[in-house]
């Protein structure tokens, strides 16, 4: 099933097909207006989620005044909630879009690990990475080290904080909310304790900040080096390509 | 002849008339509906104190010590007239075979009718002889004393979870008594030690309802244990308005700001300090200053000092906080990205140059 | 063996009927007891097996010494507090922290409060059933019960007819339940109880109103504290601030939490003074015959001192409960005692459950080496996990034998008195003359099981006292403007010196009790704690020496061999704390690290 969408831009001009003298691939349409979406609105709730969630681990400095006159913390705890919640929400659409969306947008949830292939672009964009392969290879969507970034530190990590974020936030609204029962209910007792939870919950934020940094990092430098264009995929939806050849993954997509 | 319930309240003055409305309620209480109100007066006119067999094993009878110290209701009251306490090595009269002759005969005697409170817990290592009754390992008393319960109950954090003795490195390997009993309900009532009024509110709950309190998932009665201290704390006010105590006996300390920079776990610690209070409800920690330490809370020796807010990791041989090691770690990440940026950058020129 | 002579005096011979008391009940924690009895029922043998170990002192190693005061606290539920307290001390002495007036002041009243309540309920809920008998009062006459209770207290409100009426009334109904709850199993036909019915009712009643009273006297320390047993104490001063007037004064130390410290200081003079006082000398004078369990008392009795007057001075000045050594019962010379000199105070293994690379040699405990070794000698009768009769003449107990230059001593309220009596103290002196007098007796009768529970009591109505001086001086130093409670100049580890140690003392109501911390890079490196209960009921040493309870017991005449009450007297006398007698171990059998003394 398609869904097409109102905000899908035409494509520009039908390309010659390959043979046309130059051998670059015709753009393609990746990235569909949800997912677009959901990219900005889910890095906006996690940097929300990352400032927030530090400052409730270690509080600002104490303001004056009675205590009616503020609420510091409250609003910082809404923050956090709040974008948690909007996090929650883009997390469970664009799982629903990996399903009924192009075939790009199930990609970070189901890598194609069963493929030889796949291991041995992942192989060979390791060591472009450590400067022993000097070019790239080309990709429709996500080049093989970025798609297991995606999975693992990035879905996985998400996960992780969902479950132990409702499951601290079920401890607030308490015993008989579908929070508790649901989550805290039995993710505290794997933990031992709340204070464990809050502990391990505290760590993997720091883990989900290091994702950002490799993930941004690895955006800007491919977009400058590699062969095909990244920030202006996420923008508009459409890769293409800055070298002649097909892309590794031409036939998955 | 034993003397039953009924017995009891008619001896503390409560008249007929008024056994009779008790039971009605309790029966109505208990969603038996008012037919059933006579046979719940017969079955407390007739029914004798249920005996209680108290054991100690590694502890520092605090549990004991908080128990005497009930406001409502006295221990006297519920020794005298609610239990019969036949067995508690604290402060029975009679010592070695006599005491140990009353286990024996509660537990033949009394089959599946009388309650285990286990203060303490039994110690694994060295054959069990880290804890010795009788000449014997604690573990066997407390498996002997269990074999006939109707109930157990679990008093303190020691029986509850494994508490101080329990900390690493747990050199006696002491273990929490669900580890060893397993065959019998087990009502944990945790604490260092627990609230004094908790323990006689449990009690007398199960002898009022007859029936054990409903319990949360990790054994704790739902009727204390379900919220934080953090959630009913007087000074949550402070917390929300970002108010704290930033050093000890500073000026927000005597103004009365939330003590959560000053390590205060009542934000992850599940009792009832902060509503039922202490010793008749004259105060609790937090009122008089000092920071909750979690002492009801599963492993809270472990957790790191008292005083951090953010607590160590330990799982992964490494003592730091979760801070601490996400720093180290993004610090790392953020040098070793723009060390790689700039050779890529150095290579990038080179190649550029090589092409010219 | 038949019979031997220890070095310290006392002769034992094991060739009588052995009696096993195991376990030995109203006490703190796990205790066995064996005694040897010859024909004629008097004791010539005593062995005191300590009979659970916790390993506490390990589990604080590499923790935050700001942390130590909770898990040392842990150690006694009973004498809850004084642990916590000795160890605050001795991480303040390590890291040179002083302390502001105020924050002296509430520990000593939390000290004397703790003192109070744990003399009254270890006198009437751990001792008075080895004297009093509460099936004898229920032939009592409640006309004559009230005119014995106003003969001795005159001042006691609760002294009616009708009022002794309605507590036998009680009594009769939970007896002939049939169901005797604690009082089950107990020696009620054995003739060594000599109270008469009359004097039995009177004191159960009193075991019930001291049970119900007794809950009032530690919320001092829950207002001071938080909670009560295990309040919170602080590496500096106390948690608690004072804010008497200012905004948020409702939540801190303020008029009405004074006024209710007051309430409870006031009723707990009254009531010791009115109950527990005239209880004692009514029940001694009864029993003023029975002058055994002396043991160690009137040798070698040791005091570290407590209750300081002035902040941060711990000098015997300072102390308001005396401090010194008495040896070989001269009570014309007492010695200074030194906890950090390594050949005053010693801990010996060769009858413990624990291993030494040289167990001829005792170790002072900033040396303190502990590595659990849990072996039965060759007579024992019974099985390793069966134990029948335990054979003394290997090691025997969990317990470590401490030794003050080589001495054995009794620690404990009779141990403060005797040395009191000694400096000449006058309160102490005072109060003992008084006793003395009133029960016409000798001085000589104070060293005895007697002798032990009436300083018990005498110390209690001294600390009750003390509480109020103490209040008054709490707030004298607030109206003079100081409200300081914390010092939190060296609060943060990065301030401190990278290697330190220190030690610190008081009087737990059982006898003298000090710690030894080292601490490296901001985290315990070693911990050692030598309690009351190391000094009272240790067993042997290499020489022989017997230990305090071991030595109270001997010479005993018994009624019935078969039912301990005169065993259960002499070792109630002492209050004894077994939880408190735990030990450290390196985790894997290393030598804990050397520790140099300075």
């Amino acid at each position: 099933m398609v869904i097409a969408t109102d905000f899908d831009p035409p494509p520009p001009t039908a390309p010659k097909p390959n043979g046309n003298g130059n051998g670059f691939q015709p753009a393609i349409y990746v990235y569909e207006f949800p997912v677009r979406i959901w990219h900005f609105v889910n890095a906006f709730a996690i940097a929300a989620l990352l400032v927030s969630g530090y400052f409730i681990g270690s509080p600002p400095p104490t303001l004056s005044g009675e205590a009616s006159d503020h609420f510091l913390m409250g609003y910082i705890r809404f923050t956090h909630f709040a974008a948690g919640y909007i996090l929650i929400i883009g997390m469970a659409a664009r799982t629903y879009w990996a399903f009924v969306g192009n075939k790009h947008a199930l990609e970070i949830f189901a890598p194609p690990i069963l493929t030889a292939k796949f291991w041995d672009n992942t192989w060979h964009e390791f060591k472009r990475y450590v400067f022993l392969e000097k070019e790239g290879r080309k990709y429709v969507c996500h080049n093989p080290i970025a798609v297991l970034t995606m999975h693992f530190m990035f879905l996985w990590g998400i996960t992780f904080m969902i479950f132990t974020g409702l499951a601290l936030y079920g401890e607030g609204t308490g015993m008989g909310t579908w929070q508790h029962t649901l989550f805290t209910s039995w993710i505290i007792p794997i933990f031992g304790n709340s204070q464990n939870l809050h502990t391990f919950h505290h760590l993997a934020a720091w883990s989900i900040l290091i994702f950002v940094m490799i993930h941004v990092y690895g955006a800007v430098r491919d977009e400058l080096l590699g062969h095909q264009s990244i920030f202006s995929t996420i923008v508009s939806g459409y890769r293409t390509f800055k070298s002649p050849g097909k892309p590794e993954d031409m036939d998955r997509a | 002849m034993d003397e039953t319930f009924y017995d009891v309240l008619r001896r503390q003055g409560v008249s007929r008339r008024s056994f009779m409305k008790f039971c009605s309620l309790t029966a109505a209480a208990l969603g038996l509906g008012p037919q059933l109100a006579p046979t719940l007066a017969h079955a407390l006119e007739t029914k004798p104190r249920i005996p209680v067999l108290w054991l100690h094993g590694l502890e520092c009878t605090c549990c004991s010590e908080a128990f005497i110290r009930s406001a409502h209701p006295l221990a006297s009251d519920v020794i005298l007239s609610m239990l019969s306490l036949d067995y508690d090595d604290t402060i029975m009269a009679s010592a070695g075979h006599q005491a140990e002759a009353i286990v024996e005969e509660i537990v033949t005697k009394h089959k599946g009718n009388y309650i285990l409170a286990v203060e303490g817990n039994p110690p694994l290592n060295e054959d069990g002889m880290y804890c010795i009754i009788g000449g014997k390992p604690f573990v066997e008393q407390l498996k002997y004393a269990a074999s006939n319960a109707k109930a157990v109950i679990s008093w303190g954090s020691c029986a509850s979870w494994g508490c101080v003795q329990a900390a690493k490195p747990n050199p006696t390997q002491a273990v929490p008594v669900h580890k060893v009993i397993h065959d019998k309900p087990i009502i944990r009532v945790p604490g260092c030690p627990p609230i004094p009024e908790v323990m006689t509110a449990v009690i007398t709950y199960i002898l009022t309802f007859e029936r054990i309190p409903e319990l949360d998932r990790q054994g704790r009665p739902k009727m204390f244990y379900s919220q934080r201290i953090h959630d009913k704390c007087y000074r949550r006010p402070h917390f929300d308005a970002g108010q704290f105590v930033e050093a000890w006996d500073d000026e927000n300390a005597r103004k009365g700001y939330c003590l959560y920079k000053m390590g205060c776990k009542g934000p992850t610690t599940y009792n009832s300090c902060s509503t039922t209070r202490w010793n008749g409800g004259v105060s609790f920690p937090i009122q008089a200053g000092h920071g909750c330490i979690g002492c009801s809370e599963d492993g809270f020796w472990d957790n790191g000092s008292f005083y951090d807010r953010l607590t160590n990791i330990k799982q992964f041989g490494v003592e730091e906080n979760a801070d601490v090691i996400g720093a180290t770690a993004a610090g790392v990440v953020g040098a070793a990205i723009a060390a790689h940026a700039a050779v890529s950058a150095i290579k990038n020129a080179r190649s550029k140059g090589d092409n010219e | 063996m038949a019979t031997i002579s220890t070095p310290n005096g006392f002769t034992l011979d094991n060739s009588g009927k052995r009696v096993v008391v195991d376990p030995v009940t109203r006490i703190e924690g796990h205790m066995r007891c064996e005694v040897n009895v010859d024909d004629d029922n008097v004791i010539r043998n005593a062995v005191s097996t300590g009979t659970m170990w916790r390993g506490l002192e390990v589990i604080l190693k590499g923790r935050d010494p700001r942390d130590a005061w909770a898990f040392t606290q842990r150690i006694c539920g009973v004498c809850t507090g004084t642990h916590a307290l000795t160890s605050v001390r001795a991480v303040e002495d390590a890291l040179k922290i002083d302390i502001p007036e105020n924050a002296n002041i509430i520990r000593n009243i939390m000290q004397l409060t703790l003192q109070t309540h744990d003399h009254l309920v270890h006198f009437y809920h751990l001792h008075a059933l080895d004297w009093v008998n509460p099936v004898s009062a229920l032939k009592a006459d409640p006309v004559a019960t009230s005119e014995l209770q106003k003969k001795v207290s005159p001042h006691h409100p609760k002294s009616s007819p009708g009022y002794f009426r309605d507590v036998q009334n009680r009594l009769k109904k939970f007896v002939e339940s049939g169901q005797l709850g604690p009082f089950k199993n107990g020696y009620w036909s054995n003739p060594a109880y000599l109270l008469p019915p009359e004097a039995n009712l009177m004191a159960v009643t009193h075991y019930l109103e001291a049970l119900d009273f007794q809950t009032h006297i530690m919320r001092i320390r829950t207002i001071f504290g938080g909670k009560d047993p295990h309040p919170n104490w602080l590496v500096g001063g106390v948690p608690s601030v004072i804010n008497i007037e200012g905004p948020g004064a409702s939540t801190s130390i303020n008029m009405e939490r004074l006024n209710m410290v007051r309430s409870i200081i006031n009723q707990s003079i009254e009531f010791v003074e009115n109950v527990y006082i005239p209880d004692l000398l009514a029940v001694a004078q009864f029993y003023k015959g029975w002058l055994y369990g002396g043991g160690l008392s009137s040798k070698n009795v040791l005091s570290y001192g407590d209750i300081p007057d002035r902040a941060n001075d711990y000098s015997a000045e300072s102390l308001l409960q005396p401090r010194g050594a008495i040896i070989n019962g001269n009570l014309k010379e007492v010695f200074p005692v030194d906890l950090r000199d390594p050949n005053e105070i010693q801990e010996f293994v060769p009858h413990s459950w624990y291993a030494y690379a040289d167990e001829k040699k005792g170790l002072h405990p900033w040396d303190g080496v502990t590595e659990p070794n849990f072996k039965l000698g060759p007579n024992l009768v019974g099985t390793r996990t069966n134990i029948k009769e335990i054979d003394e003449s290997a090691k025997y107990s969990w317990i470590k034998a401490p030794r003050w230059k080589g001495h054995a001593m009794e620690v404990g309220p009779l141990a403060r008195y005797v040395i009191g009596y000694a400096k000449g103290d006058k309160e102490i002196t005072e109060q003992l003359t008084l006793v003395l007098k009133t029960l016409d007796v000798p001085v000589s009768a104070l060293f005895s099981t007697l002798g032990r529970t009436a300083a018990r009591g005498l110390e209690c109505q001294w600390a009750a006292r003390k509480m109020s001086y103490f209040l008054d001086k709490l707030i004298a130093n607030v109206k003079a403007g100081d409200t300081a409670t914390a010092n939190t100049a060296s609060w943060d580890p990065s301030t401190w010196p990278a290697e330190v140690k220190g030690v610190g003392f008081t009087e737990a109501p059982r006898g003298a009790l000090g710690h030894w911390i080292k601490i490296k890079n901001g985290k315990i490196e070693n911990y050692q704690c030598v309690v009351p209960t190391t000094w009272n009921g240790s067993p042997r040493d290499n020489e022989g020496n017997i230990g305090a309870f071991e030595a109270a017991l001997l010479n005993t005449k018994v009624e019935r061999a078969e039912e301990p009450v005169e065993i259960l007297r002499t070792l109630h006398s002492f209050d004894p704390c077994l939880a408190c007698s735990t030990h450290v171990m390196s985790e894997d059998g290393r030598e804990l690290a050397e520790v140099t003394v300075r």
